[in-house]
């Protein structure tokens, strides 16, 4: 981050795919010129030894920047080029001389300069003054007059393994081992104190006296040389831990007498000592560092460095403040100040790919040019009307509540779907969660893709309800070509314990259309019924019947259950029974008298899908191909106590699910309680006896884990319960409708009242949501004045029991059964089944005949609804018992408990209940036998 | 030239991979060299390495398992936990708040997103989003996706086998001790070992190596024994005073929930390092943090004495002019910020926002242009509030309802689009949609009271006096002080009364 950047005086590329680390730069004197102006020595580590003069001259448009005579000197040498430095290191000369550093070479070289006629006739030369042959692999070096003698420069290798070498110029004098070095680091000499210091691989900072070095060899062997093994172990004048690997390490000294100072560049601070190794200051770095240097002091005491840094900028500090900060268009590996024509205090930054800038502070601001955002010519008139278009678009929207795409547009891809007509032989169910005798058979379905164009990666998910299953759930297609439509089988059966709520499977397909749209196409399998039913004998005495009116006389069972007459067929065709795989049976009888058919289950639920496809079978069977004159429909008592039954055991588990759930949370939180106590006691300096918190920790965990348990029990059974309620749910709207003829619109809107889906949530239970919904429409719909209209809503929460919705579903029916209608704007409904007098008639009847005995098929006995609610609840338990007002042609009787066998007559059935109530109690099977039109229907159940 | 000079030059150049590639060859050759091996360690840190200062990510478990906390129920101005209880907060009416209640700050930095929930249940319970989240406990979180971009690092298995390293002998060799440690510590992240082996080496130094202090410091933070770290720490700092130990001392004050004393050790380590940024920037992040947005600006301004390049200084000094009514010096700073070479969809938004605060309406709505271009996923939300809040000053109720369903459709969380949707349904008479939509908005943020007063105010109007007086002493426990809502809340008392 930076205001401005860093101007840029003179730069080039030094060489081609070389690559330089720090050491690699030199800005020195170095031909010894007499104007004094300093010229930059690149080495790199393919050995290429660079020597520039950059000489840019003032233009118009800014410098002229590089020419090819600004290269003094281009040699290349055979080693790798560590590092170059000038000094004065040739005897007997007081030039600057360049010393190399090779891996395992040190060169010390003049350059000298033949001058021509012209300017660039002049010609520089690299002439070797006498190099060492190093025995170990050389890492850095350093030089200064060490032993303070005057106008020398020596020079100090470190190797690889941390051994330093010291040679007087062109004489090898001694070589030393650092103690505890691995890795090297940077290293410096100081003057003042005729020492060295360098950062070890502890990570501090050591200062060794060159005495100290000097003499610290072992007296026995006189002999020194580069390739010692061994050594006298040095001791460090002082050391400072820094903590952290250094990068670079100066030694400054601005002012003759003032105070030396180090400064170290680490990986994340910079710290300033003194030269006796105590800490002046440090300032921690906000961004990576690469390199350094100190340049000047303007304070006294004080000073001022360029710190390079890995996100591209310069920065210049005072101490441990921030003066400038400029952005460099590379990560400098190396940076150093020289004094070039015209110009002092170029600041010299060398890339590690071998880009070298000369440069120099200024106020250009760092030119950041947002990208312009895409421009386009502005045309007024254009975009008001795109506007107002736009906006007459999102008004239609906004008025529709639900945004429907309106032109549904041809799909890339289309699923269609096949049933097998016969189920698998032999079943692949798996993984059954009951058994069953005769075994649960599957199904299979061929699901075939097709597309219009070359489709890829198409993801398919099966999905069907529970209990039953898919051999696959999801499988990936890798591609659809549309000559080629890609076909999978998958096999659907029956795997939970309860009982199926619809035999509709869904399969999707998600793709990526050719536009690279993400789309989905749906198809639908609808399974047979034979898939969850088996054909069993019919069973005489049921918990729970059905009886459904038609205006035809009934037709043969058996043909219109051509496929699952199993060992019924060859009867006449007035009794069928189904078995659910692993459930109960439910058994369908025709009376040949009358035109009615009963259905009778032990489970309410069971009832469900076989009522359903009993409709959709008869209405089939006598619509065909003629006028839809025939009509089922549904005169008697709507089992609503049966009904709701079911939500009330719904009800009970998600109250035992709460109040399993706060027991958990309370238990938890006596855990974590614990828990922290038992902490405290454990980290205490002072043991102290547990006081048997940890039994109790052991106590609460097993109560935890039990508790866990219960609530997973109680999910699974709650799932079952919803599972009943759903199918409940369904039949009680099938008979609602059937029951007051209603139209499609009417029963979109009961089905989504009283919904059939039931979610598992807990904070949201199908309880409180039908309760509104319910609620809603007797505060709408059929509210009957303005008086019942007001609108007050109640937050959504589980309620207390379950009162409060059976009132309003029992509301709703009575309300429903006078003729309300459930869409707005339709005349009220006569067409409640059964003709209002013959009604009239039989209650007349009943209340002639006895008081106790409630009127069957309607609820709307009384005008006042409020307390014929009251007076049905008062006398659900009778109900079961005593309502059974209409008998049935083939005499099944429809109480399990009276089993009685009923004449013919409805009417006469009645009186004959009355009578024979008592005796009744045991029911007359002989009798049953006897009127039974089934083959051989043996009551065995009983 | 020889390899592992290649190497070692790798690494100052921070090719760490390349690095690493010539060390593992290295070590192939001969598994026993010394030097490649520390080589390889340190690369392979360096390429995971984050400085311990910055990371400060406070799990669930950390926040409510806390049994270091000093009292309960703290005095006003001592806790980070209740902010604003000391004086000088801003009010939320002025100054927002973000998703988890605390007022907004300039700069996001780790810990600056979650507030501090009550109890472990709540904790569990707050959704989850973007800009709520929180890791269950430090120990996992980011620590553990450190953990896995290591393994992939070391594509063979792990370099260091630590389950069989013999920590005494590491331990007594200072040069290979400290590499390791920072290895087990960053790249393996495995704490248990990492202070097994700081133990033992600041045992074999005779405790006079500052270095493994910290480190054992650093250690027992992570392992939650914020005592023993202190202890540590000052050990440290009496040896070496440096400005790491400070910070850290600090980070574990904070952590205590003790901000004063932070400030203190702050304020000790500035005498010795004059001008030190990371320490002037740390006590403005605690002001901040404890609502102190006066002496918060203070130390950020001192900040930018010593470096006038420090963004999150400038950013947070901007917000503050910003929110106390003086965009046009807002404006300025930001307009450094984007010379500084900032570029992205929040600064341009704020910048957006200034101008048109400033009465620079040439410039917002290019502004907001160029923020909507460049925002990401998370913040296009805002952006479009903020456009709606514009369209709102301008009076173009239709755009600034689009742009508020525009809000809602890139993040369907933010409350304050549902409230501001609520008001503008409520203009146009559609009382049930602003209900709904106020309620939706004072679910989602229970710390807004503007949901909860707008609720109040429309129930009241409805007649439905008892939501409207739960809704009022709702509103009226989020922002105390809210004289609308005390005012409503009278009035329903004294009807109340009546009765």
């Amino acid at each position: 981050m930076s205001l401005f950047k860093a101007r840029d005086w003179w730069s080039t590329s030094v060489g081609e795919a070389e690559e330089f680390g720090s050491g690699c730069l030199c800005v020195a004197n170095i031909d010894n010129g007499s104007d004094g102006l300093d010229k930059i020595v690149t080495g790199s580590y393919q050995g290429i030894l660079r020597v520039y003069n950059p000489r840019p001259t003032k233009q118009e448009d800014g410098w002229s920047g590089y020419r090819p005579e600004d290269v003094l000197l281009e040699s290349s040498l055979p080693n790798p080029i560590l590092q170059v430095e000038a000094g004065v290191f040739a005897s007997g000369s007081d030039l600057l001389h360049l010393a190399v550093l090779h891996s395992r070479k040190l060169a010390v070289y003049s350059v000298s300069v033949m001058p021509g006629a012209v300017d660039h006739g002049r010609q520089y030369q690299l002439k070797k003054t006498y190099e060492h042959s190093l025995q170990r692999a050389a890492f850095n070096f350093c030089y200064g007059p060490f032993g303070s003698v005057r106008g020398k420069d020596f020079i100090c290798v470190q190797s690889m393994d941390g051994t330093v070498s010291i040679f007087e110029q062109e004489s090898f004098s001694f070589s030393r081992f650092l103690p505890g070095a691995l890795l090297p680091g940077p290293i410096k000499y100081i003057p003042k104190l005729d020492s060295f210091v360098t950062a070890s691989s502890s990570w501090q900072l050591e200062c060794y006296k060159y005495q100290v070095l000097a003499v610290a060899t072992d007296s026995k062997t006189k002999e020194e040389s580069q390739s010692m093994k061994s050594g006298k172990r040095v001791n460090y004048d002082w050391c400072f831990n820094i903590g952290e690997q250094a990068v670079d390490i100066f030694v400054t000294q601005f002012q003759q007498n003032a105070p030396q100072t180090i400064l170290v560049l680490g990986e994340k601070n910079i710290f300033c000592l003194t030269e006796t190794g105590k800490l002046k200051f440090m300032k921690k770095m906000e961004c990576d560092p690469s390199c350094f240097l100190p340049y000047a002091s303007v304070s006294d005491g004080g000073v001022n460095y360029l710190v390079g840094s890995h996100t591209k900028s310069l920065m210049v500090y005072q101490d441990c403040t921030l003066k400038w900060a400029a952005k460099l268009d590379i990560v400098p590996m190396q940076v150093c100040v020289g004094t070039f024509s015209d110009l002092k205090g170029v600041i010299v930054t060398l890339s590690d790919a071998g880009r070298l800038e000369c440069s120099y502070l200024g106020t250009d601001p760092a030119l950041f040019i947002p990208p312009t955002t895409d421009a386009r010519e502005l045309n007024y008139p254009d975009m008001d009307r795109e506007m107002a278009m736009l906006q007459k678009k999102i008004k239609q929207l906004a008025n529709k509540s639900a945004i429907v795409p309106s032109v549904k547009q041809e799909d890339d891809l289309q699923i269609s779907c096949q049933v097998n007509s016969s189920l698998d032989e032999p079943s692949v169910a798996v993984d059954m969660e009951y058994e069953d005798a005769d075994g649960v058979p599957s199904i299979t379905v061929r699901i075939q893709l097709k597309a219009r164009l070359l489709l890829e990666n198409i993801k398919v998910i099966v999905h069907v309800d529970y209990p039953l299953a898919s051999s696959l759930q999801t499988f990936d297609v890798s591609d659809v070509d549309p000559s080629r439509p890609s076909e999978h089988f998958v096999s659907f059966f029956v795997q939970g314990r309860g009982l199926p709520t619809t035999l509709t499977a869904n399969v999707s397909a998600n793709y990526i259309s050719a536009s690279g749209a993400p789309r989905v196409a749906v198809g639908r399998v609808k399974l047979p019924i034979k898939l969850v039913v088996k054909p069993v004998l019919p069973v005489k005495n049921a918990e729970f019947k059905l009886t459904l009116d038609s205006n035809k006389p009934p037709a043969n069972l058996l043909e219109i259950f051509t496929d699952l007459a199993g060992e019924n067929a060859g009867g006449q065709g007035a009794a069928l029974g189904f078995q659910y795989f692993g459930g109960p049976i439910v058994t369908i009888l025709a009376s040949k008298t009358s035109q009615r058919y009963r259905l009778q289950c032990d489970k309410l639920e069971g009832l469900w899908l076989v009522t359903k496809e009993v409709v959709g079978r008869l209405n089939n069977h006598f619509n065909k191909g003629k006028t839809a004159a025939y009509s089922i429909y549904f005169s008697s008592q709507l089992p609503l106590q049966e009904y709701f039954d079911l939500i009330d055991s719904h009800f009970e588990h998600r109250l035992n699910a709460k109040r399993c759930s706060e027991m958990l949370a309370q238990r938890a939180s006596q855990f974590r309680a614990i828990q922290r106590r038992l902490l405290t006691r454990f980290k205490d300096k002072t043991p102290a006896p547990l006081g048997n918190l940890d039994t109790l920790l052991e106590g609460t965990y097993r109560q935890l884990l039990h508790l866990a348990d219960a609530v997973e029990d109680n999910n699974k059974s709650q799932d079952l319960a919803a599972n009943s309620l759903n199918c409940g749910t369904r039949l009680f709207n099938l008979l609602i409708r059937l029951w007051t003829s209603m139209s499609d619109d009417e029963f979109k809107v009961l089905q989504q009242t009283i919904a059939p889906i039931v979610p598992s949530s807990q904070e949201q239970g199908w309880e409180e949501s039908v309760d509104a919904s319910v609620t809603h429409l007797l505060r709408t719909t059929l509210a009957k004045s303005a008086k019942d209209q007001t609108l007050n809503p109640q937050p959504l929460q589980m309620p207390e029991d379950t009162t409060k919705v059976k009132k309003h579903i029992a509301l709703m029916c009575d309300k429903l059964g006078k003729g309300a209608r459930l869409v707005e704007g339709m005349p009220t409904n006569t067409a409640v089944n059964m003709a209002p007098s013959q009604r009239k008639e039989k209650k007349n009847k009943i209340s002639a005949t006895s008081k106790t005995v409630m009127e069957n098929g309607h609820i709307d006995t009384s005008d006042d609804t409020e307390t014929l609610i009251g007076s049905q609840f008062g006398k659900q338990k009778h109900k079961r018992k005593e309502a059974d007002s209409l008998s049935y042609p083939n005499g099944m009787s429809e109480l399990p408990a009276l089993g009685l066998p009923v004449e013919n007559q409805p009417d006469e059935g009645l009186e004959f209940h009355k009578k024979k109530q008592i005796e009744a109690m045991v029911p007359d099977l002989d009798d049953m036998a006897d009127h039974m039109e089934g083959p051989g229907l043996v009551p065995l159940e009983d | 030239m020889d390899p592992l000079f290649l190497a070692y030059s790798y690494f100052r150049r921070r090719k760490y991979q390349e690095c690493v590639e010539i060390c593992s060859q290295l070590l192939e050759k001969n598994p026993y060299d010394q030097a490649s091996w520390t080589l390889k360690t340190r690369a392979l840190t360096a390429q995971v390495y984050v400085d311990e200062v910055d990371v400060d990510e406070e799990g669930i478990a950390e926040m409510l398992m806390d049994d270091n906390a000093i009292a309960q129920v703290s005095r006003p101005g001592t806790s980070l936990k209740v902010p604003g209880t000391g004086v000088g907060g801003p009010s939320p009416g002025v100054r927002p708040t973000s998703q988890s209640g605390r007022p907004l700050s300039g700069f996001v930095r780790p810990g600056t997103q979650g507030g501090r929930p009550g109890t472990m249940e709540q904790a569990i319970r707050t959704p989850r989003t973007a800009h709520t989240a929180r890791p269950v406990t430090s120990a996992s979180g980011r620590y553990v996706r450190l953990g896995t971009a290591s393994m992939l690092s070391t594509p063979d298995g792990p370099f260091i086998n630590l389950a069989r390293l013999n920590f005494a002998k590491y331990a007594a060799r200072p040069n290979l001790a400290k590499a390791l440690f920072e290895y087990i510590f960053h790249h393996e992240n495995d704490v248990r070992n990492a202070l097994e082996l700081a133990a033992l080496a600041t045992e074999s130094c005779q405790y006079n190596d500052w270095w493994w202090k910290v480190q054992l410091a650093k250690c027992y933070y992570k392992l939650g024994m914020y005592r023993d770290a202190e202890k540590q720490l000052k050990s440290a700092q009496k040896q070496q005073d440096i400005i790491d130990i400070y910070l850290y001392l600090c980070k574990v004050y904070v952590r205590l929930d003790q901000p004063l004393t932070a400030i203190d050790i702050f304020k000790q380590g500035l005498e010795k390092f004059q001008g030190e940024t990371t320490l002037l920037s740390g006590i403005a992040r605690i002001y901040e943090g404890m609502n102190d947005m006066e002496n918060a600006v203070k130390f950020y301004k001192d900040v930018l004495n010593f470096d006038s390049m420090h963004v999150e200084a400038i950013a947070c000094i901007a917000t503050h002019h910003f929110y106390t009514d003086q965009p046009e010096v807002a404006l300025k700073f930001y307009r450094r910020l984007l010379q500084m070479g900032v570029y992205n969809g929040e600064l341009f938004n704020n910048l957006g926002l200034c101008c048109f605060y400033a009465q620079q309406y040439d410039m917002t709505l290019t502004c907001f242009e160029r923020a909507l271009s460049l925002a990401e996923e998370q913040t296009i939300s805002e952006v479009w509030f903020n456009i709606g809040h514009v369209a709102l000053g301008i009076g173009d109720m239709t755009l600034a309802y689009q742009c508020f369903r525009l809000t809602l459709a890139n993040n369907n969380d933010h409350a304050e689009a549902y409230n501001n949707l609520g008001v503008l349904e409520l203009r146009k008479g559609h009382l049930d949609l602003a209900r709904a939509f106020f309620q939706a908005a004072y679910i989602l943020t229970p710390h807004m009271y503007e949901a909860h007063y707008n609720w109040a105010a429309l129930a009241d109007q409805m007649g439905d006096l008892q939501s409207s007086y739960n809704a009022a002493k709702r509103a009226v426990d989020a922002f105390p002080d809210h004289v609308d809502s005390k005012e409503l809340l009278k009035q329903l008392k004294h009807h109340f009364s009546l009765l």
